[in-house]
């Protein structure tokens, strides 16, 4: 079990840094285009926006830890323990009923979005344009991952308490800034 | 205000409050919101989508990411270092002078103060703390107070963010950074100069003179990057996205090619790291995007710019207001969900009061960077507590001196607008 999931989080790494990195080169490539050939990429932009929402939503489904999201902890650190359990199964609970409450009309939203294609990249295989909906069903996969952590975290905090070492350094998250 | 409304704010602080993840929280509120107002659920995920998916202006931000983290792994902030040693480490107080200099230059290059203190300043920290010549307090406020320039000075990931919120020119953003950058520099030198000729703390070894040509000449490649980055941007050669791409790419050929201090297996991480920075940060930014829409169409901002103007409030006072606001806010939120969620709420009233967003986008900025070194919530005390050791104690009995000196240069700003626009205006930005 244990080496699955290792198998696992390295895989997600390689696909959230290939992701990156193909983010980084497409816009190199970009402004070559379109400053030293003179002719820009249609498709450089666009791919890079989809690269975007894939980072952000494969990257918070998969890759995230709970200690890498910008939270406001000042409250929870400074509550005793029993306590803490509590905010913590309360806040598991809700982002569980929360997601799973919005899934199926989202569901519905990103299904229709089928009939809307990318303007500019096309799939290199068959070269026809992308459905949205095959863009944006990682929104879909986003939220079953959510409900599914933390449910898998309600339990865990029934079980072990709070879980202490996701909140080490007070006010982490904001690395960005 | 309307039951969903209050639903929504209650759900939002409710769960915010309790520690988690503020991105998911606003999206939990905004479901609550949702449902009980009879709307789409949908509209949640639509908004977030539809927003992240059309606003090129945010790949800036995981590009900045990276390219800070390539900075900081190679040894591109040791040169520097030693460039800054070089040129104001003879004076009385030398240590904290290189560290004003060398955050000065760094933030020419990195749009991330976080990135800055944990990179460079770990090192000047050790420096400084090294024989004892400074308190390891003073030498680790004094770089948690000199970060804070990081993001003011472009490029700049909380400019990036204020422009999505405001739709104010980024090019103008980040040129109005500049000056007050250097005005920070500048009252922070001031200050440290004032405390160490107070305390008598010790000078450096001045390096010869004729070393510096050979110092600079090491840390020349490195200190080309503002150069190149404002030259990109404002010569017109790339947009200031582009220019994201081109400082990742620029750190990039520096760490690996030029001074082969990167292995392709720190590169790898460099890009997972960087990928969980960005889809952290992503997912408050997508909050943002459906919260902004529910204060949009509960009209918010309206209400609040109608009875602000018809109160007849002088901008001025409405901008110390807010300033005090955010200064407050600073001590306990962090800088990206004060300028994605509470910023927008005033940007209407800037509007019908006249006050210039540029102006006001650096305000909140420099004001939120400020909020990053206020007590007892300040990230960037945190960030060096957590990479030097220094306890939290001494680090914030030292920080008062530069927290007042820095909130002094923020009062200047707000009362001469001209430290902010002079320079945006020069290169033709009307307003």
């Amino acid at each position: 079990m244990k080496r699955i999931l290792n198998y696992f989080s390295s895989g997600v790494e390689f696909i959230a840094a290939s992701m990156l990195a193909a983010m980084f080169m497409t816009f190199l490539l970009q402004i070559f285009s379109r400053y030293v050939l003179q002719t820009p990429f249609g498709w450089t932009l666009e791919f890079c926006l989809i690269l975007w929402v894939w980072i952000v939503f494969f990257g918070c489904a998969f890759l995230t830890r709970e200690k890498d999201h910008v939270t406001f902890d000042i409250f929870y650190l400074a509550a005793p323990r029993r306590v803490r359990q509590a905010m913590a199964l309360i806040a598991c609970a809700a982002l569980v009923i929360g997601m799973a409450w919005a899934l199926p009309a989202t569901w519905d939203y990103i299904d229709w979005m089928k009939i809307r294609k990318t303007t500019t990249v096309k799939n290199p295989f068959t070269g026809a344009k992308i459905p949205i909906r095959t863009i944006f069903s990682i929104y879909a996969i986003f939220m079953v991952a959510v409900i599914l952590r933390y449910s898998w975290r309600f339990i865990d905090v029934i079980r072990n308490g709070p879980p202490d070492e996701d909140h080490e350094l007070p006010g982490h998250g904001d690395d960005a800034i | 205000m309307s039951l969903e409304l209050l639903v929504c704010l209650i759900t939002l602080f409710g769960l915010a409050g309790i520690g988690a993840p503020i991105g998911y929280a606003i999206m939990i509120a905004a479901v609550a919101y949702l449902g009980l107002a009879g709307l789409d659920t949908a509209l949640a995920g639509e908004k977030i989508l539809q927003g992240l998916y059309k606003s090129f202006v945010l790949l800036a931000v995981p590009l900045f990411i990276t390219a800070a983290n390539i900075m900081n792994a190679g040894t591109i902030s040791d040169r520097l270092l030693n460039f800054c040693i070089a040129a104001v480490g003879r004076f009385r107080g030398g240590l904290g002078h290189v560290n004003v200099m060398a955050s000065l230059i760094f933030s020419g290059m990195s749009g991330s103060a976080v990135a800055d203190a944990a990179g460079i300043g770990k090192i000047i920290i050790e420096m400084m703390s090294k024989d004892g010549r400074y308190s390891r307090g003073y030498a680790a406020a004094i770089t948690a107070a000199t970060a804070t320039i990081g993001p003011i000075i472009p490029p700049s990931i909380p400019m990036v963010l204020y422009a999505l919120v405001s739709n104010a020119s980024i090019g103008a953003l980040f040129l109005a950074g500049i000056v007050p950058g250097l005005v920070m520099g500048v009252v922070l030198m001031a200050m440290n100069a004032w405390i160490s000729s107070r305390r008598g703390f010790a000078m450096e070894e001045p390096v010869p003179l004729r070393q510096l040509p050979k110092v600079t000449l090491n840390a020349f490649p490195a200190l080309l990057m503002p150069v190149i980055l404002l030259y990109g941007i404002y010569g017109g050669v790339t947009t200031p996205t582009e220019a994201a791409g081109v400082a990742a790419f620029y750190a990039l050929i520096l760490a690996a090619v030029f001074y082969r201090a990167l292995s392709i297996k720190s590169l790898y991480r460099i890009f997972v790291e960087s990928a969980r920075s960005s889809a952290a940060v992503g997912v408050v930014i997508g909050g943002a995007l459906i919260l902004n829409f529910i204060i949009i169409s509960e009209n918010i901002p309206g209400i609040m710019s109608e009875t602000l103007t018809d109160l007849d409030v002088h901008p001025l006072v409405f901008l110390f207001a807010v300033n005090l606001l955010v200064l407050f806010l600073g001590c306990v939120l962090d800088a990206t969900t004060i300028i994605l969620v509470i910023v927008p709420l005033f940007i209407p009233t800037c509007e019908a009061l006249g006050i210039d967003l540029v102006h006001f986008g650096v305000l909140v900025v420099v004001n939120s960077m400020i909020g990053l070194i206020t007590p007892p919530y300040g990230i960037l005390l945190f960030v060096i507590n957590a990479v030097t050791g220094i306890p939290l104690k001494e680090i914030i009995r030292e920080v008062w001196a530069f927290l007042g000196i820095l909130i002094a240069a923020l009062i200047f700003m707000i009362l001469v607008p001209d430290v902010v626009l002079w320079l945006p205006r020069v290169f033709g930005y009307q307003g």
